[in-house]
């Protein structure tokens, strides 16, 4: 009966998708529709019942909320775009020069194995002001005492956060891009070197835009991630502005219940924002993306 | 061309440099007892930092057996979940596809957190706080992605051919899958394994919303003491982190795989 | 229609959801109902043998939580067969968590006993998310404990009712390297004119953490007319408290750009603090525990020329507790953990520097003679001051509605330096 109106393609293809997707739907959507919902001040379990934009209202109103949307954006742009930049000029790097050694293969892939938290306890041991390189400059007399050392940590500059994110994420876009230029190399590479063309144009022409899918989906997700991440600021930002979900996160643990909707309302612009800029990215995007296909 | 190549011989070493001087500061502070202001080195060296994690008041064994009973759990189930789902996106065309590929997607945009604090009440609802169980089924969707997309991105590459050719040799479903299809997963399982693991094994924010604490993985132990600022403590326990996970990644990628096999299949 | 069915899956989804919420809160959770039966002690202890007590709080002092992981751990097992089991989650988690079970109407929770005081234990009162009284349970409370005490009986000003027991008891104290520093300041305007002379070697940890609050609150005490300007109230009226702290507001804009980073930004935490002080880039740190110092000494973590000092119109001391939520699954070993915690042995193994160093909770003229001997033979090592002298300037707590109100304020005013 069903099959009538519904392709075999089609039933198979929920039927397959159906367990993952119920776990998404479920347990991640689900969330997020929850917060959206207590974001609007419906939080029935403490006896709000009634939909209010106030919540939305307040938060705009509050001048913390632009400040904050400014650090939060200041931090992943910067280092979504270096981490971008190095991990694609990395994976050119390897598939150009690297001769087969598995063990500097394998190191490249180390950063990633490091959790956040454990990278941002090596960089604070060697960047901050008490680090090993203040320490460095003091014995070799370059600066007087470690207080004179630039400030990278609790800082608005947030350089020393910035520089945690570049040192985990650029082994991730190296990774995706590299098993993509590889691919090319692999069947592009021969055809090109027997047209006779330069390296340069090789790599202006066939290797980097056909990476460009996945150049974007790394950034892109890079950057969602450092948009939305919660452990390092809160650990490593500076006492004022506070990024957006650090802020939310401070609001959510309040003790004072009414408080819970402004985190969700927070919530709710980090994502969207962060939604927002990554459907314009993909849309700019577009024409390189095009070719894969 | 030798420019060309001390150039390379240049970049290599301020790789390695960058990768692994700081893991010699944290091996450095972790043996250190006294280090003053301005000195370069410790003063003295000591074992306080090791001997309270090896102690048993430190949990740091258990937090072991937590985080890879957990994050093994999640990357197996998610593994299961995203071949089929993979399938589906990489090779059946139906309407609803465009949807579905962004709903997939939305882990991996959307903020953990956002979730996390919204699903928190439910899951205090029905029992699933403070739970194992609870801590599994809030980090499966946020690895789900990464394998699904994977998994399309091989079976596009491979296409349906194979397990027709079996077919037509009358071989029965599972062993299509089994003989044809499997061999060019690996690849794809091994890189989804490796990242979906790592995933969940350094996930701090979901652990400690739905985990209440109770929970206690890795980075839940480190989180007070890189916070309170023992360094020495936080320093090892970091080492000890890293090692499970790149024990992990050695396990999978030298161990299970063969040698010669590709294993580099980040498809994202 | 993508969009159609996008909308039904989400609305379904909602709906599911929601209705699994609010159907909830319908039940009335099972710990308002029983009521405190009594039992005999013996019943207590009978019950509570063989089963884990869940023990939550602020876990960040590697030398407390090994004092519990051992000692106590340990003594609760030999003595009364129970297990011991520290998480390690501070007053802003878990009553969070306490106060999401209780409207999602979880009768059964997993925190058993608590460590707690001052705002928080007004919060905690004030949503209902303790179970009791308990205190008059306890054969030690009974025992040794001066119950009318002004700091027992109220916990920053808020009548304890029994819904806590007091566990120790702590004393603001400053600290500096006698190395060098020859005087350190020791009062409000002592400290500006050092802080004026020495630019960015001072800093103080950033509201609403505890010791940063109650450093704000020494200067408010010193600038804005004394603990006795600020009676117990009900509701704080926040204009009225801005006004009043305007002498507040002054200090710290005379003194911002001297401090470390120029104010920019401080410390997030006390311990982010005490490294400041161990890395030589601040010259003063701050402490809650008397006898800090001088395990940080003993540890190697600071120089043995540290020492720790008062104002001369005293610091602030009070009590920190424990208490039992409203849904703890094991009432009965949580009593007898309490109890233990409340005995003269743990009180004096815990007033040991080497162990903690936190000041004991009970009354000493109630002590028998033998533990009063040990406690006056105990070295509290050399940075720590006497307990005369620590008594002597000893200053009360305002009530616990006021700081929030200043956190708040404080933000506003010095941190976003917005009228």
């Amino acid at each position: 009966m069903l099959s009538k109106f519904v392709s075999r393609d089609t039933l198979k293809g929920y039927l397959y998708l159906a367990p993952a997707l119920a776990v998404i739907l479920f347990f991640f959507l689900g969330g997020f529709l929850i917060a959206f919902v207590q974001s609007l001040g419906y939080f029935p379990v403490i006896g709000m019942e009634e939909f209010t934009l106030k919540y939305y209202k307040e938060v705009f109103q509050n001048p913390e909320f632009l400040e904050s949307l400014q650090y939060t954006l200041h931090i992943s742009f910067i280092s979504t775009a270096i981490a971008t930049v190095f991990g694609t000029a990395l994976a050119y790097f390897f598939l150009k020069t690297t001769p087969h050694n598995p063990l500097f293969h394998f190191i490249h892939k180390v950063p990633i194995a490091v959790p956040h938290l454990v990278a941002a306890l090596m960089i604070v041991f060697i960047l901050s002001q008490g680090g090993i390189i203040s320490r460095l400059f003091v014995k070799v007399g370059w600066i007087t005492e470690t207080a004179d050392f630039p400030a990278i940590f609790y800082t608005q500059n947030a350089i020393g956060i910035i520089l945690i994110y570049i040192w985990k994420e650029v082994p991730f876009v190296t990774l995706m891009v590299y098993t993509v230029m590889k691919n090319i190399h692999t069947k592009l590479g021969e055809a090109a070197a027997t047209l006779k063309a330069s390296q340069l144009q090789v790599f202006c022409h066939v290797i980097l835009p056909l990476s460009m899918p996945s150049i974007v989906s790394a950034s892109a997700i890079i950057f969602a991630f450092s948009f939305g991440a919660f452990e390092i600021p809160f650990l490593l930002g500076a006492t004022y502005p506070k990024t957006l979900p650090v802020w939310a996160y401070l609001n959510f643990i309040s003790v004072d219940l009414s408080a819970r909707p402004l985190a969700m309302v927070i919530n709710m612009l980090v994502s969207l924002v962060c939604t927002v800029l990554i459907f314009i990215y993909y849309l700019s995007m577009r024409k390189y993306l095009r070719k894969w296909s | 061309m030798k420019n060309l190549k001390t150039l390379r011989a240049i970049i290599n070493l301020m790789i390695l440099m960058v990768i692994v001087v700081p893991f010699l500061v944290l091996v450095v502070w972790s043996f250190s007892q006294g280090w003053p202001t301005n000195a370069l080195f410790p003063k003295e060296w000591g074992l306080r930092g090791w001997s309270y994690l090896f102690s048993p008041e430190s949990k740091m064994l258990s937090s072991i057996a937590t985080s890879t009973l957990i994050s093994l759990t999640v990357t197996v189930l998610a593994i299961l979940l995203s071949i089929p789902a993979g399938k589906a996106l990489g090779v059946y065309e139906f309407k609803g596809k465009k949807v579905v590929e962004i709903i997939v997607l939305a882990p991996l945009i959307i903020p953990t957190i956002t979730v996390g604090m919204g699903i928190q009440i439910v899951f205090i609802r029905y029992g699933l706080t403070d739970t194992l169980l609870g801590v599994i089924l809030v980090h499966l969707p946020i690895v789900l992605p990464y394998g699904i997309r994977i998994f399309a991105s091989s079976y596009k590459a491979m296409g349906i051919k194979w397990e027709e050719q079996a077919q037509v040799l009358k071989a029965k479903p599972w062993q299509r899958f089994w003989y044809a299809t499997l061999p060019f997963l690996y690849p794809g399982i091994i890189s989804a394994g490796v990242l979906m693991f790592n995933v969940s094994f350094s996930q701090y924010f979901l652990t400690y919303l739905i985990g209440g604490g109770k929970i206690l993985t890795l980075p839940i132990l480190l989180f007070p003491f890189v916070n309170s600022g023992d360094r020495v403590i936080a320093s090892g326990l970091g080492l000890v982190i890293v090692a499970v996970s790149v024990a992990f990644m050695v396990i999978v990628e030298k161990i299970i795989s063969s040698p010669e096999q590709e294993t580099n299949f980040y498809y994202l | 229609m993508k969009i159609m069915r996008l909308g039904i899956i989400i609305s379904l989804i909602i709906g599911l959801l929601l209705t699994g919420c609010s159907n909830s809160s319908n039940k009335t959770s099972a710990g308002n109902i029983t009521n405190p039966i009594e039992k005999s002690w013996e019943t207590i202890l009978d019950e509570a043998k063989g089963t884990t007590v869940s023990f939550y709080g602020w876990g960040g002092d590697e030398l407390t939580n090994s004092w519990i992981d051992n000692y106590v751990a340990q003594n609760m097992q030999e003595l009364y067969g129970i297990k011991v089991n520290r998480v390690p989650m501070g007053p802003d988690e878990y009553l969070n968590k306490l106060l999401g079970e209780k409207q999602a109407g979880k009768a059964k929770g997993t925190i058993d006993l608590l460590w707690i005081n001052g705002e928080n234990f007004r919060t905690a009162r004030q949503a209902d998310l303790l179970w009791g009284p308990f205190a008059e349970d306890l054969p030690n409370f009974q025992k040794y404990v001066d119950q009318d005490a002004l700091d027992i009986a109220y916990d920053f000003g808020y009548p304890v009712e029994g819904y806590e027991v007091p566990w120790g008891k702590a004393q603001f104290v400053f600290a500096y390297d006698s190395a060098k520093i020859q005087n350190p300041p020791k009062s409000s305007a002592e400290l500006l004119a050092w802080v004026k002379e020495n630019p960015g070697r001072f800093t103080y940890p950033e509201l609403p953490d505890f010791t940063g609050s109650v450093f704000v609150r020494h200067l408010m005490y010193e600038l804005c007319g004394g603990y006795e300007s600020f009676p117990y109230t009900e509701e704080v009226d926040k204009t009225a408290m801005e006004t009043q702290l305007e002498p507040l507001w002054d200090y710290f804009t005379d003194m911002k750009s001297y401090l470390w980073r120029e104010g920019t930004t401080y410390p997030a935490t006390i311990s982010a603090l005490h490294q400041l002080f161990q890395d030589g880039e601040v010259d003063i740190t701050m402490t809650y525990i008397p006898a800090l110092m001088s395990s940080m000494i003993e540890q190697g973590l600071v120089p043995d020329t540290v020492r720790t000092y008062v104002w001369d119109k005293g610091t602030i001391g009070n009590t920190h507790f424990l208490a039992i939520p409203f849904n703890a699954p094991n009432r009965e070993a949580a009593k007898v953990l309490a109890d233990f915690l409340l005995s003269p042995a743990a009180q004096l193994s815990k007033y040991e520097p080497v162990n903690w160093g936190d000041l004991i909770a009970l009354d000493v003229s109630k002590l028998e003679s033998e533990s009063v001997a040990k406690l006056e033979s105990m070295d509290q090592g050399v940075a720590t001051l006497s307990s005369e002298e620590l008594q002597s300037h000893s200053l009360p707590e305002i009530a616990s509605g006021y700081i929030p109100v200043i956190e708040e304020l404080w933000k506003k005013r010095v941190v976003q330096n917005a009228k």
